[in-house]
């Protein structure tokens, strides 16, 4: 029973609560990830987005003294880098993986580079100037007892990341706007010839990822921790990158691939506390998404043989 | 006639290229300046002590040669696997890899002829390097996994794993930092006769392979199925051409150069496996790669350049207080830039009015 002892002592609510919000920066690039992958962009640049959102969202903190406008600047200032990145992959043609790319490497560069010259400090800024996100209590729910431990209490940029899913999901599959976003992803010569302005929704599509990539680097510095430093991303946007694949462009599915990793953070952190190697431990988010990248990717090509075998179904897959 | 037109044609397009690249070079020192200005320093200043930290002296131009060794080799991994269409962003992983096992039969094995040591610890970064490429090209292979996230993945792996290595079961109790025991001296690359450098032979080593790719590439059947096959994929299929071996020998020979980089920096700089060692040197190199535009010779310059950047930023830092990460920025906007073909066709099509005779 020694070993049910020790999952007990690792498995409490609190991994549960954790996993909620762990899962949460991931979630909201990953929704990002889900418009610009809709509108026919595979975007990899999730992860430097998320690292400008992050340190702006410090800066917003710092300046005007409020979490949301931390938020606010976090979210103008992921606009504009992805409406650079949409100008320099529509406009001027350069390759979407290598623009993403650039962007990852400018924004570690100018996030790191204004570090040292705007909040003076090297590595990583924390300070008591820094103004987080308080944690929400839900009226209703914090009468219930367990689910009370498991759902109130949080930052409102998670239950936000929630919510926007459900958003997403009425947006894109219930709403003529979302069928039109579809459609450019899925044939853009068909959706241009029925009269959608495809050019319009790519941008709208990449511009939609950058804003909720501004979210969720601001939850990681104002909600999360209430710091910024180098590397804080951690790989998130990679992650996130890994849920769209999974999801095959659709919110919920996503929803399950962000949760998972969300665990893997959360457990990585808890056995962290049991004397695990830190190392070892911290690998644990990357391993669960490489299962997670292979299974979709089984379940993807299972699917296609089916097709193969039976005559071809209205379904689609988003290609990402 | 003929030839004088060819003549005329291939001026053009050198004259191009070079336009091409100075108003790459041009733009992103702008946006460089633009960014020092915002924190109150003199650009000209930051960009003279660059300049000086890089290339002011022969010791300096020696070290930043040393500094390139590496990335020619990471850069030449992104060459060959871009070539193909492998979008092989695993080069950090990779090179990880190979350099923790170059520098594990450093410093276990004694006792052998220095030549022969070295070898032995060069192959051993070059098979893990491509060892570490596998999986990613396998399960693409077999269920089309995509391999941008799963070699991304395996580069956290790669890293923390080899992390975990020397803080734990091979951690040096007199090292500084977590790192391995320092390797023989049997181990180390011979350094090239600069007094007061560190360039070794590994710049040789990465010189003699970008012109052994290049052959490859472009001289051998092998190769230009690769070309083919990254150029357009159906059409190489269409024409017989092993496409699924040819993406599976690039991933392999990508990581493989990736492990042989991580190979030399260790045994010819570092002298001990370190963790987290890597200052982006995987990252650096597709950027490099595509700078060159892929060619394995064009990496040469591009990975001096790169090198000569590095070691600039570190001088203008400590002379004039600008952060060194101002580089990285100036970095990713080159790499906007070069992905932009806007230059060329603009050159291209001015070009063309001055000279109307050319077709």
């Amino acid at each position: 029973m020694d070993a049910f002892d020790t999952l007990g002592r690792i498995i409490t609510l609190t991994l549960f609560a954790a996993t909620l919000r762990m899962a949460t920066p991931v979630l909201f690039a990953t929704l990002g990830g889900i418009f610009s992958a809709h509108s026919g962009v595979f975007n990899v640049g999730l992860e430097g987005l998320l690292d400008l959102g992050a340190f702006f969202a410090v800066v917003g903190s710092v300046a005007l003294g409020s979490p949301w406008a931390g938020l606010a600047l976090a979210v103008v200032s992921c606009l504009i880098a992805s409406l650079m990145f949409a100008v320099i992959h529509l406009e001027l043609k350069a390759h979407e993986i290598i623009v993403g790319l650039a962007l990852n490497l400018f924004a570690y560069g100018l996030t790191n580079y204004l570090l040292v010259a705007i909040l003076k400090a090297t590595g990583f800024y924390k300070s008591p100037l820094i103004i987080g996100f308080q944690p929400v209590n839900i009226p209703l729910i914090e009468r219930i007892p367990i689910v009370r431990e498991l759902l109130s209490g949080h930052s409102p940029l998670v239950y936000l990341g929630f919510l926007g899913v459900a958003l997403a999901y009425v947006g894109l599959f219930k709403t003529p706007w979302g069928f039109h976003l579809r459609a450019v992803g899925e044939n853009v010569e068909a959706a241009e010839a029925v009269g959608i302005n495809t050019r319009l929704m790519k941008y709208v599509g990449m511009l939609l990822s950058g804003a909720l990539c501004g979210f969720g680097g601001a939850f990681l510095s104002l909600a999360y921790l209430n710091m910024f430093s180098e590397n804080m991303t951690a790989g998130r946007g990679w992650l996130a990158l890994a849920a769209v694949n999974f999801g095959e462009g659709r919110p919920l599915k996503s929803l399950v691939a962000c949760l998972i990793f969300g665990f893997a953070d959360a457990l990585a952190i808890r056995l962290q506390q049991f004397g695990l190697p830190s190392q070892l431990v911290l690998m644990l988010p990357y391993v669960a998404t490489l299962v997670v990248l292979i299974l979709s990717a089984i379940q993807r090509s299972r699917k296609a043989e089916k097709v193969l075998e039976s005559p071809p179904p209205a379904t689609k897959l988003v290609e990402v | 006639m003929s030839s004088k037109v060819h003549l005329k044609g291939l001026l053009i397009g050198v004259v191009m290229q070079a336009a091409n690249y100075a108003l790459i070079l041009i733009m992103a020192l702008v946006v460089g300046a633009a960014v020092i200005l915002v924190s109150g320093k003199n650009p000209v200043d930051a960009y003279i002590a660059l300049f000086r930290g890089a290339l002011g002296s022969p010791i300096k131009i020696a070290d930043t040669l040393d500094r390139s060794s590496v990335l020619i080799l990471t850069g030449l991994a992104a060459a060959v696997a871009f070539r193909t269409s492998v979008w092989n962003l695993g080069l950090e992983g990779q090179l990880y890899a190979g350099a923790f096992a170059s520098a594990w039969v450093g410093f276990s094995i004694h006792g052998l002829p220095s030549p022969i040591h070295i070898t032995l610890c060069l192959l051993a970064g070059t098979l893990v390097g491509g060892l570490w490429g596998l999986p990613a090209i396998l399960l693409k292979l077999r269920w089309d996994v995509n391999e941008v996230v799963s070699t991304l993945m395996l580069n956290y792996i790669a890293i923390l794993f080899t992390a975990y290595l020397v803080a734990f079961p091979f951690r040096s109790p007199t090292a500084f930092m977590p790192g391995t025991e320092t390797l023989d001296a049997t181990a180390r690359l011979p350094r090239l006769m600069i007094p007061g450098s560190v360039l070794n032979i590994g710049f040789l080593i990465a010189l003699a392979l970008a012109f052994l790719i290049f052959w490859f590439l472009y001289r051998t059947k092998l190769g230009y199925e690769l070309r083919m096959v990254g150029f357009n994929p159906q059409f190489a299929g269409y024409a017989g051409m092993p496409v699924r071996r040819s993406s599976f020998l690039a991933m392999i020979f990508s990581g493989a150069l990736a492990g042989l980089g991580g190979a030399v920096v260790i045994t010819g700089f570092f002298g001990r496996f370190i963790s987290s060692f890597s200052v982006g040197y995987g990252w650096d190199g597709m950027v490099i790669s595509l700078l060159a535009q892929n060619h394995p010779l064009g990496v040469i310059p591009a990975a001096i350049f790169y090198a000569a950047l590095a070691n600039g930023a570190l001088a203008m830092q400590s002379a004039t207080g600008v952060p060194q990460a101002l580089v990285v920025t100036v970095k990713g906007t080159i790499m906007f830039f070069v992905t932009v073909q806007f230059f060329i066709a603009f050159l291209n099509r001015r070009l063309r009015q001055w000279m109307p005779s050319t077709p």
